[in-house]
């Protein structure tokens, strides 16, 4: 295993300077990291900021200069800002994980009460109630269902109950007035609804999926047969191995889950790192959107070799190569 | 499992029950006061802001943050002038009186700093800081605009109480220094230090009403009274603005209380959820920023005046401002100079009210250059068609609406027009400085200071002489520009200087290298909550007399 992992790592270096290369020529080509100086009334500092940020350097001796810095963790300042990069990154990180987790757990436990019940009661009227709105979850666009959420959840609610503050907030991570924990959980509610709706869709329908291929098994027949209760074999031998694929599918979402926060993230303005990349983008600050990138890159390809290994070590039958 | 679905029941009643007490529970702590107008005092304000500033060492080229200056800049620094709602240059509380020009040569500004102006730890607010603020600017490296203080060349601070400022040569907007973006800095807290390094990511000093409590990056900003203010003491307990970027989570941010007051950029179409939303009341104002089509007096056939003139007068800006500024502001009209409302009015003149839509004079004027139209109607001249091409930042649906009108109108008027936009890095890094444009469409934002040579002085256009730096993007090159907007520049006499300014402002609507459209409407957003006199200052923001605000019950 341990072979397998430094290969899939080693694999991935190219992958990443490529991935590098390519959005480093896109973001200097699209956009100007001098556009907010473009008003000054003094027509040197464009001029001297040209010099500073070294844009006046051909492209190539931009990202070469680029990636000897990061490849010794010096990732330096903003562009823009001036702030460190490290500093901004690490900060962001943190205020996304706290969704991911959140989102990763209410979704899990959801998505597989709904997997087990679907499979269990398979063509009842909860089951396919279940399958309709898993499809309605999945075609459903983030944003417009931000959007309604904040408007039935924390619009209507404070409207028809005439209450001071809304139940719950969609702004930010904490009041203004009020930094405790259920302060907290009131801002968290609607980000994680959110980003759990199409998790929740996805994952019971793979949850259902593989419960029924488990259900089929012939040791579960063996089971049934010996007279194991029917709670206990749904729960010990068919729900245990029916985690394994979707335990591999979950590994692989988070990875993309963490990219995949920018609108969530815009719109209840959490200030993670799907703000950071939309703030960055507009001001062509590549000095936060390439490391952003190799952090982002980083963590999709780690998740993605975890599924890998984690399938092998779930399922003792998977020899990995 | 009967009494396991009961509890579970019980404790989803008792943690909707316990959310919804909660939410009753805070209302009397956000908010204090009585009904009515009278002034209480307390509360904290939740504010909504659009943009968080990428730093707040305001001299540096980190900053030029509107909103950085709005939150933060505005309400700690002490400056020498404020610009009032009737666009005049007036001292502010931390001066004695009106500073005393002598226009010499050399030219020399006495600034007389109050007695009782100190700063939040107590120590005097003197003419040392004057000093250090000029010295800083001028002198430094990484600052974003230089512009005046270059051109002193000392500041006497021998009386701590009284700063002169001699001029190296004459520099008309004196007034627009130790102001606006920069203020004045703290001398004793950052002379021989790094000052970058200390105010990049705030500061807790302060020399105005409040002071910043802490800056939380990607969050908020939360600013609280200055205990050492000699002015009027604000009313309110803190101010808070949340950093909302999405204009959707904005107005859902007032509609729900989450903010309660804010600076929203105007949207097509967002007057009507505005109008809608009950317990807000908003107020659309003209300020400095205004919006023009600026003519490539490089390219043929913008190349020749009839054709711009022409274009002036193929333009019908009233329906212009019909769709883009009325549905906000009823009343708001046409620019008639490239003086936006936010100018001193003695310095304006409307000398482009001549250009209202006239198909004959169109016809007129393009004949008499010798042009004709073709079969397809469009003005043809040595082989040559009227065919133009517009530019603009896209994705910016009223410019969108502005460009499909103008195809039409100058259609009708013999004129085809293309749009070709892009990306404002592109436009204006890329196209406008190196003339490879025909005509464009963006804003531009003066200060309130009436000197425009930086835009139409020959000087000023961009090439090797100025590194490609200049700023006069429409490229004509006219004596008559010259001879005004340059002397504009360095003439002290006021009532002389405005004879320049309106002289330029006839000329260039003689040469018509550009037309001024519209005013951009700056809107400010507050709830019925929010008591005192809420209004905007063009240079200040919004949030300029937050002091004077208060929490209605």
């Amino acid at each position: 295993m341990g072979t397998f992992a430094a290969r899939r790592i080693a694999y991935s270096i190219p992958v990443l300077i490529v991935a590098s290369i390519l959005v480093f020529v896109f973001v200097r080509q699209t956009s100007d990291p001098l556009a907010h100086l473009r008003t000054s009334r003094d027509p040197t500092v464009i001029q001297r900021e040209r010099v500073r940020l070294g844009l006046d350097k051909p492209l190539t001796t931009q990202y070469v200069r680029w990636a000897k810095d990061f490849a010794r963790g010096k990732w330096g300042e903003s562009e823009v800002s001036r702030r460190s990069v490290g500093t901004e990154i690490r900060s962001k990180f943190w205020n996304t994980v706290q969704l991911i987790i959140w989102a990763m757990v209410l979704s899990a436990i959801i998505a597989v009460a709904i997997g087990v019940y679907s499979a269990s009661r398979q063509y009842s009227t909860l089951d396919y109630t279940f399958t309709g709105l898993s499809f309605m979850g999945l075609s459903m666009p983030t944003p417009w269902f931000a959007l309604m959420a904040i408007q039935l959840l924390v619009f209507e609610p404070r409207q028809i109950l005439h209450l001071g503050e809304p139940i719950f907030y969609s702004v930010g991570l904490h009041s203004a007035i009020n930094h405790g924990f259920v302060d907290y959980l009131r801002h968290l509610a609607l980000p994680v609804l959110t980003l759990s709706v199409q998790l929740v869709a996805g994952w019971s329908r793979y949850q259902r999926s593989s419960m029924l291929d488990v259900m089929s098994a012939d040791y579960v027949r063996t089971a049934r047969a010996k007279g194991v209760p029917r709670r206990q074999v749904l729960i010990k031998h068919g729900l245990r191995n029916a985690l394994i694929p979707l335990t591999t599918v979950m590994a692989i979402d988070i990875g993309g889950l963490f990219a995949g926060l920018i609108v969530t993230e815009t719109i209840f303005s959490w200030p993670g790192m799907g703000q950071l990349l939309v703030s960055s983008l507009l001001q062509g600050d590549t000095a936060i959107l390439l490391p952003w990138l190799m952090v982002t890159a980083v963590f999709v390809v780690l998740f993605n070799l975890l599924a890998d290994v984690l399938y092998g070590v779930l399922d003792p039958r998977i020899r990995l190569a | 499992m009967r009494a396991t679905r009961r509890s579970l029941v019980l404790v989803c009643v008792l943690v909707c029950l316990g959310l919804i007490a909660a939410a009753c529970g805070d209302k009397h702590k956000a908010a204090k006061g009585e009904e009515g107008g009278k002034v209480v005092k307390g509360g904290t304000l939740v504010l909504a802001a659009e943009q968080e500033p990428d730093c707040t060492d305001w001299i540096g080229s980190c900053s030029g943050s509107s909103w950085g200056y709005w939150t933060m800049g505005s309400p700690t620094l002490p400056r020498a002038f404020d610009v009032n709602a009737d666009s005049q240059y007036v001292p502010s509380p931390v001066l004695s009186g009106e500073p005393t020009l002598d226009k010499g040569p050399p030219q020399k500004v006495t600034y007389r700093i109050k007695s009782d102006a100190v700063w939040s730890d107590g120590q005097p607010i003197t003419s040392h800081d004057i000093k250090y603020t000029w010295d800083q600017i001028a002198h430094g490296k990484d600052i974003y605009d230089k512009t005046g203080y270059e051109k002193i060349r000392d500041v006497d601070d021998k009386d701590p109480r009284v700063a002169v400022a001699t001029f190296s040569e004459p520099f008309a907007a004196w007034k627009d220094l130790f102001g606006a973006f920069y203020g004045i800095l703290p001398s004793h807290l950052l002379e021989g230090k790094d000052r970058s390094a200390l105010t990049k990511n705030g500061y807790t000093w302060s020399g105005n009403a409040w002071k910043i409590d802490h800056w939380t990056k990607g969050q908020e900003v939360k600013l609280v009274p200055n205990p050492k203010w000699w002015g009027k003491k604000p009313n309110l307990d803190a101010v808070v603005f949340k950093f909302i970027t999405d204009t959707a989570a904005e107005f859902q941010a007032y509609k729900t209380g989450q903010a309660l007051g804010g600076y929203p950029q105007p949207q097509i179409g967002g007057e009507t959820q505005l109008k809608s939303a009950t317990g807000i009341n908003f107020k659309p104002s003209e300020g400095l920023s205004y919006e023009g089509i600026w003519f490539n007096a490089e390219k043929p056939p913008l190349n020749e005046k009839a054709v711009r003139q022409a274009l002036g007068y193929s333009t019908d800006r009233e329906a212009i401002v019909a769709q883009i500024n009325k549905p906000y502001k009823p009343d708001s009209s046409v620019l008639q100079s490239f003086f936006p409302p936010g100018i001193d009015r003695k310095y304006a003149k409307d000398s482009y009210d001549k250009y209202t839509r006239d198909l004959k004079k169109v016809d007129q004027l393009m004949t008499g250059a010798g042009w004709a139209k073709g079969a397809d109607g469009i003005w043809a001249k040595k082989g040559q068609r009227a065919s133009l091409t517009i530019s603009t930042t896209a994705g910016n649906k009223a410019r969108e609406i502005v460009e499909q009108l103008l195809q039409s109108q100058w259609k009708e008027a013999g004129f085809e027009l293309k749009t070709n936009n892009t990306k404002a890095g592109t436009l204006f890094g890329e196209w406008l400085p190196k003339g490879t444009f025909q005509v464009a469409m963006y804003a531009q934002v003066p200060t309130p200071d009436p000197g425009q040579c930086v835009i139409w002085c020959s000087k000023n256009i961009p090439g090797p002489a100025n590194n490609n730096s200049g700023q006069n993007f429409t490229r004509l090159k006219s004596d008559a520009l010259d001879k005004t907007w340059g002397p504009a520049d360095t003439e002290l006499d006021e009532s002389k200087r405005a004879d320049l300014t309106k002289a330029g402002i006839d000329a260039l609507a003689e040469d018509v290298p550009a037309l001024p459209l519209y005013p951009k409407l700056t809107i400010v957003v507050w709830s019925r909550t929010i008591g005192g006199p809420v209004d905007d200052d063009f240079t200040l923001g919004p949030f300029w007399n937050m002091h004077l605000w208060f929490l209605k019950k």
